[in-house]
């Protein structure tokens, strides 16, 4: 077991979130925008309210812009990406610089894009390709068990959250709770049992469980204690 | 070495994946930027190197013994080598360190001496960073990536490998270690030096920690572990300054120190490089002394020069700045990072007056130098090699031996007239190329 302070123990855990945030909000994203182009042009809307970010686009290219690209704007793409980075860079030493940089370049591809993405699901695929080397890069060569395990109790409780707003199947939910407990039982951050037993009794429910869905995922939100 | 000039971009463009910045502040914002990178190296010889070898390592042991001197019995003040005033004025000067011995009886583990090499190949000393000279991560993470882009070139030239340079970091910290693990103590991302604290952790094996993520406990220090018990702390590599390291001991409205930690490297419980205390002895006034230092305590001559010097302090001095002014450059002993340096040249006669005053008025603040015409480096600007000013920042590891490592930071001036290499300042850097026969 390696050594990690209470603050590197927040930022892996925080990290796996912002990381996994931009790759599972990128991928609806695609979708959306591809219903936009000669559908329905207000799609947006939908998809703000589905993952409670508040509606402050005019147009469709309005969203398109200020969703990815606009730094100020707490809740895009850019912003959650500068985040991810930003706790990824103080844990250099768990991670290793090999595993950093793709966290690096897929910031500095969003910046790179910034204003002149006509293309954004041709373009921000870059993205989505350094996340995912990201990930399959960290599983194999971060050393210690412990952080690999931090990031992904961060990294599935996130899924699990967008999941559930967008929408997804509970099949794919199902998946992706038994691999959230499956990192959850092996770290050290302290949780609410009673909320991963209630979660568990909804999410076993199968489409059932979308009765119990503001529960489910204040049940989510309230899993841990301090993080 | 100018298959090197052909992959520039592909260089720089992994420095950037890499994430080799620095920061710095500008209007009160803190802004990264990329540290430009020449591929150009400078190339030191082995029998050049041999030498510098042997200067550093006598001037930073003869800095040493200084250190330990003045902060206990003070034999060279004693003996009227250095005055008195100019020990105690300094603001490096620590009283809270007085008869403090640190492990190992070593006090600048890492030392960054600047240097320059004249016209005349003679190399001049500029100045001398005992308190946390940084630089070594970027020339080493810079080797790693020219030698996939031009490896024909390094099959080719025996060029002593720089890349050990966590090794014999290592080494320096275990070999002051009390009992614990080895940390490297960063004031946090915001830092302008913050991926050499991250990387040099990495490369080292030391744990990287934040302020808070120490604590001191029974007169000892631990680093908090989340869930489990704290570790014990042997060896601190701190890359924060000496006013900030301890509020209760230093200033007590700074954030970003660990109380309590001065009380444990008083009672020798914990290793903190570079010692504090160390400002003392890299003084700017303080260096004008440095070969005095070098012939009272190793009974030896300086083999490296210090660039022609005078104090303003000292009547006789004084009088030759004021006359010589124009000519000479002038520097604020208590600035870094290439503030406070004024070339006289630069000079409107009015202005000239004005630091002529000031110098009157503050002799102690300020020495002046002659201007060393030291040697341009190429650079490479578009398709073209052009010459610009360098400097070298060797690197002097005290643990069991002295060593210098066998690399060290060349960094250059962009702009065509300056003399100002410093990276806060416009600068870059180049590798330095040792030669291994």
């Amino acid at each position: 077991m390696g050594i990690i302070s209470i603050e590197k123990a927040d930022r892996l855990f925080w990290l796996g979130r912002y990381a996994e945030r931009v790759l599972t909000t990128l991928v609806a994203f695609f979708d959306f925008y591809d219903e936009m182009i000669d559908g329905d042009e207000k799609a947006y809307r939908t998809y703000c309210k589905k993952i409670a970010i508040p509606d402050v686009y005019k147009s469709k290219e309005d969203f398109q812009q200020k969703y990815l690209f606009d730094g100020q704007n707490p809740d895009s793409v850019i912003s959650n990406m500068e985040r991810a980075f930003d706790n990824a860079v103080v844990i250099r030493g768990e991670l290793g610089t090999y595993t950093l940089s793709y966290i690096q370049m897929a910031l500095d591809v969003l910046k790179g894009e910034g204003g002149k993405a006509d293309a954004p699901a041709y373009d921000l695929q870059q993205v989505i390709d350094y996340l995912n080397a990201f990930w399959g890069c960290m599983d194999d060569q971060t050393e210690d068990e412990e952080c690999r395990n931090i990031i992904k109790c961060g990294k599935y409780l996130e899924r699990l959250d967008l999941y559930m707003r967008l929408g997804y199947s509970a099949k794919a939910i199902d998946k992706e709770f038994s691999k959230f407990e499956n990192r959850l039982h092996r770290v050290r951050l302290p949780y609410r049992r009673e909320n991963e037993d209630r979660l568990r009794e909804i999410i076993s429910l199968g489409d059932g469980w979308r009765e119990y869905e503001k529960e489910a995922l204040e049940a989510l939100w309230n899993l841990f204690e301090v993080i | 070495m100018f298959e090197l000039v052909d992959h520039t971009e592909n260089i720089n463009r992994l420095l950037a994946r890499y994430g080799v910045k620095f920061g710095i502040y500008k209007n009160h914002e803190f802004h990264e930027q990329l540290f430009p990178f020449d591929p150009l190296p400078r190339v030191i010889s082995a029998e050049e190197f041999d030498f510098l070898n042997r200067g550093l390592s006598q001037r930073v042991n003869a800095l040493n013994l200084f250190l330990a001197d003045v902060y206990s019995e003070k034999k060279i003040i004693k003996d009227g080598v250095i005055p008195a005033d100019f020990v105690y004025s300094s603001k490096g000067y620590l009283p809270q360190c007085e008869k403090i011995v640190p492990p190992g009886k070593i006090y600048s583990h890492i030392s960054g001496i600047d240097l320059v090499q004249g016209k005349d190949k003679n190399w001049y000393i500029l100045e001398d960073n005992l308190r946390i000279p940084s630089g070594a991560s970027y020339p080493m993470i810079a080797r790693e990536l020219t030698r996939r882009a031009a490896p024909a070139t390094f099959s080719r030239t025996r060029i002593a490998d720089n890349r050990n340079y966590a090794v014999m970091l290592k080494e320096t910290l275990d070999y002051v270690n009390t009992g614990g693990i080895n940390v490297v103590l960063t004031p946090g991302r915001y830092n302008a030096a913050f991926f050499e604290h991250s990387y040099l952790a990495e490369r080292s094996g030391a744990v990287l920690a934040m302020p808070q993520d120490l604590l001191v406990e029974n007169n000892k220090l631990y680093y908090r572990q989340y869930g489990g018990r704290n570790l014990q702390v042997g060896a601190v590599y701190r890359r924060l300054s000496d006013e900030y390291l301890d509020p209760l001991c230093f200033l007590p409205e700074s954030l970003i120190g660990v109380p309590g930690i001065m009380n444990v490297y008083r009672s020798g419980n914990v290793a903190i490089v570079n010692a504090p205390g160390n400002g003392v002895a890299d003084d700017k006034g303080i260096y004008y002394f440095v070969p005095h230092m070098i012939k009272y305590y190793l009974g030896e001559e300086a083999i490296l020069k210090n660039a022609p010097t005078y104090l303003a302090f000292y009547e006789k001095d004084r009088e030759f700045i004021l006359e010589h002014l124009e000519r000479l450059v002038v520097k604020d002993v208590s600035e870094a990072g290439g503030y406070g340096v004024i070339f006289g040249r630069d000079l409107t006669k009015e202005k000239l007056r004005e630091l002529a005053e000031v110098i009157k008025a503050e002799p102690r603040r300020f020495i002046a130098q002659e201007v060393i015409d030291f040697i341009d480096l190429g650079i490479v600007e578009g398709d073209h090699e052009v010459p610009r000013k360098a400097d070298l920042r060797a690197f002097v590891l005290a643990g069991k031996d002295t060593r210098v490592w066998p690399s060290g930071l060349t960094r250059f001036s962009r702009n065509p007239n300056s003399f100002v290499v410093n990276s806060s300042q416009g600068g870059g850097f180049k590798d330095t190329w040792v030669l291994s026969r």
